[in-house]
């Protein structure tokens, strides 16, 4: 289970509200290579996983990524805060606040509304490792990105915490593969798929 | 193995320390990440907690920028988040080097830190966690600030 910690992994203090930042920012939120998505790919993807160092590693990730969604959701609210509707409008954010107002809501930078199609879970040990690989890049570019169009010094703070855990999180997930293949065929390592196949893949090794 | 040292803040004295491990021999058409070496250099918590990592090997900053320091630097919750997020770092690193002794160790070490930082936490700013909810009689869980809530410095 899950419990509350009333406190953020890493401070947000956003000194200048900013909507216009707000409207990209949230891409990371609810978008496609965002903190929901990773957290939920991450804990779906342990129920397939076979070895124990895989199983607490997605475990340890996903709830990591918990917590950045977290922070992700505090810029939003605190660059929106106090928002007027002459702000509203100057920021360019109508579309945003017809429907949310100034609620965090998980949607794409482009206006997509989040969706589990965005990341899979295959039931396969090297599959899901090699995705999540993946992931933890793309959300590494995107963070570049928000870096090259924010100038906010207080925003950039966090992004750069942020961005640093995707290369932690990549490295991790490159040692669990190794961990994997350790264990399978090693003439043919995709001779079996150790969480489907799991008479088969004791007798290989 | 060479590193291009323009495009990186190396920490002196610390060499290999972004160079880990790779099988002698690999399979084709399977991707290889180094393994971080065994107890690899760290920054001390509070450096690691503003940098998003407490291992040198694996700081790797976009536009060589980096954070100089951390809204919650010098408080009570700074310290207690700094030995937090150590003690997170470690705990991925373990679960791929679950035997690395040296690391377990610090791991202890932060974890007492961190119990007693905790410990003033609460006392001084409220609950944490439910178990903390009820403070002296009083149901303390619904004092402000919550984590998301502006505020212009730390309490």
């Amino acid at each position: 289970m899950f419990i509350y910690e009333k406190k953020l992994q890493y401070p947000v203090r956003i000194k200048n509200p900013n909507p216009a930042l707000a409207k990209f920012i949230i891409s990371q939120y609810g978008g496609p290579d965002g903190e929901l998505g990773a957290s939920l790919r991450y804990l779906s993807q342990r129920y397939a996983m076979p070895y124990p160092e895989l199983k607490g590693l997605l475990t340890d990730i996903g709830t990591e990524e918990l917590g950045h969604l977290e922070m992700v959701a505090t810029i939003v609210h605190q660059l929106t805060r106090n928002m007027t509707e002459e702000e509203v409008k100057r920021a360019g954010l109508e579309a945003y606040f017809v429907d949310h107002t100034a609620g965090v809501y998980p949607q794409f930078a482009s206006g997509t509304p989040w969706t589990a199609a965005t990341f899979q879970v295959k039931g396969d040990v090297i599959t899901d490792l090699v995705e999540d690989m993946a992931a933890e890049q793309k959300a590494r570019t995107t963070y570049d990105n928000i870096l090259r169009l924010s100038d906010d010094p207080d925003v950039n703070n966090v992004i750069r915490f942020l961005r640093e855990r995707e290369i932690v999180h990549f490295q991790r997930f490159g040692e669990a593969v190794e961990l994997a293949r350790e264990r399978l065929n090693q003439k043919n390592v995709y001779m079996f798929n150790p969480a489907f196949d799991r008479k088969r893949a004791v007798s290989h090794t | 193995m060479h590193h291009d040292h323009m495009h990186h803040k190396e920490p002196e004295a610390l060499p290999d320390y972004k160079v880990g491990r790779l099988p002698r021999s690999a399979p084709l058409a399977v991707p290889f990440v180094p393994f971080q070496s065994d107890n690899p250099p760290q920054y001390s918590p509070e450096e690691g907690f503003t940098r998003g990592t407490i291992f040198p090997g694996l700081d790797l900053p976009f536009h060589n920028t980096v954070n100089e320091s951390n809204p919650n630097a010098g408080t009570l919750l700074g310290e207690m988040q700094s030995l937090s997020f150590a003690l997170t770092d470690l705990h991925l690193y373990l679960d791929t080097h679950p035997h690395d002794h040296d690391v377990i160790r610090i791991f202890e070490e932060y974890n007492q830190r961190l119990a007693q930082s905790r410990k003033r936490y609460v006392e001084t700013n409220g609950p944490l966690t439910l178990t903390d909810a009820v403070q002296d009689g009083k149901y303390a869980w619904l004092q402000d600030p919550w984590p998301w809530d502006y505020q212009e410095r730390t309490v």
